[in-house]
């Protein structure tokens, strides 16, 4: 049997996901992958922006 | 090259007295910043910490994160 | 010169205070509830669940001894078979969310995901509390009547 691919895809970007990142649930109606939720909610900064390193 | 500090570093430059500036967009700085942070967008830090800055103090620069 | 490498995203992670307009307003750290009851991986099932019914609540954070976040447990998890050990009964390795979020965003990922809690953890998962929907909806409902009836309503017209 071949594997089969990623069912899911995040309801931002389209990306394949094993499941939803937010609610950990594969049935979800709005799965969101890690990066979108992560930056939807403010705990990443969207790249590109200003880096003073 | 500035010296790369940690939270800890941070707050203990910050009770002797260290500046801190925050060298994001405006409106990044705006949202959040560390307490008592000025707001110096990179572009500008060398055309005006010299105006703004006292040299007479540590500065403690940061970002967003370390990417 | 000195440079704060990990910056503020470290800082905020690690639920230190901070200014700005995001400060003024309520962020998950501050509306999760920190008596959340907590139990460890080798107790059993059915102790947990008495203990933490009786204390109210419908849910139980799994800790290691420095209050790491290992597991969670949910009403449908804590209706397993008691003799079954936490470890087996829980979810392990939950999302958790930091303490600067803010919960207007977590009210509406939550009501939109039909989450019933979130664990919020500082940036080395140590349990900070737990969210409830409830409680974020309530208070993102009390931000945007408060947003609402402000400024405009000076005086009648």
């Amino acid at each position: 049997m071949t594997d089969q691919a990623a069912e899911l895809s995040c309801s931002a970007c389209d990306a394949g996901i094993d499941r939803c990142e937010f609610c950990e649930e594969t049935d979800c109606a709005k799965p969101v992958c890690y990066e979108c939720m992560t930056v939807a909610l403010g705990q990443v900064l969207r790249q590109p922006h200003v880096h003073g390193g | 090259m500035p010296q790369e500090i940690d939270r800890d570093e941070v707050r203990r430059h910050l009770d002797r007295g260290a500046q801190l500036v925050e060298v994001l967009p405006a409106n990044e700085y705006e949202e959040d910043h560390l307490p008592g942070a000025i707001n110096l967008p990179l572009r500008r830090l060398e055309a005006e910490a010299r105006d703004v800055l006292d040299r007479g103090r540590p500065v403690v620069v940061y970002c967003w994160d370390s990417a | 010169m000195y440079d704060y490498v990990t910056g503020k995203l470290d800082w905020l992670a690690a639920g230190l205070p901070s200014e700005g307009t995001n400060a003024e307003r309520p962020r998950a750290g501050d509306v999760a509830r920190s008596d959340v009851p907590t139990c460890q991986m080798d107790e059993r099932l059915g102790d947990v669940r008495e203990r933490v019914r009786a204390a109210g609540w419908e849910a139980c954070v799994v800790v290691n001894e420095e209050r790491v976040v290992l597991g969670l447990l949910r009403s449908k998890e804590l209706e397993a078979n008691p003799e079954l050990r936490i470890e087996e009964a829980m979810r392990p390795g939950p999302s958790t969310f930091r303490p600067f979020v803010s919960v207007d965003e977590m009210a509406t990922f939550m009501i939109e995901h039909d989450l019933e809690s979130a664990p919020i953890t500082t940036s080395d998962g140590r349990l900070v509390g737990l969210l409830k929907r409830e409680d974020a909806a309530r208070v993102a409902l009390e931000l945007r009547q408060a947003e609402r009836t402000e400024p405009k309503d000076r005086g009648r017209p």
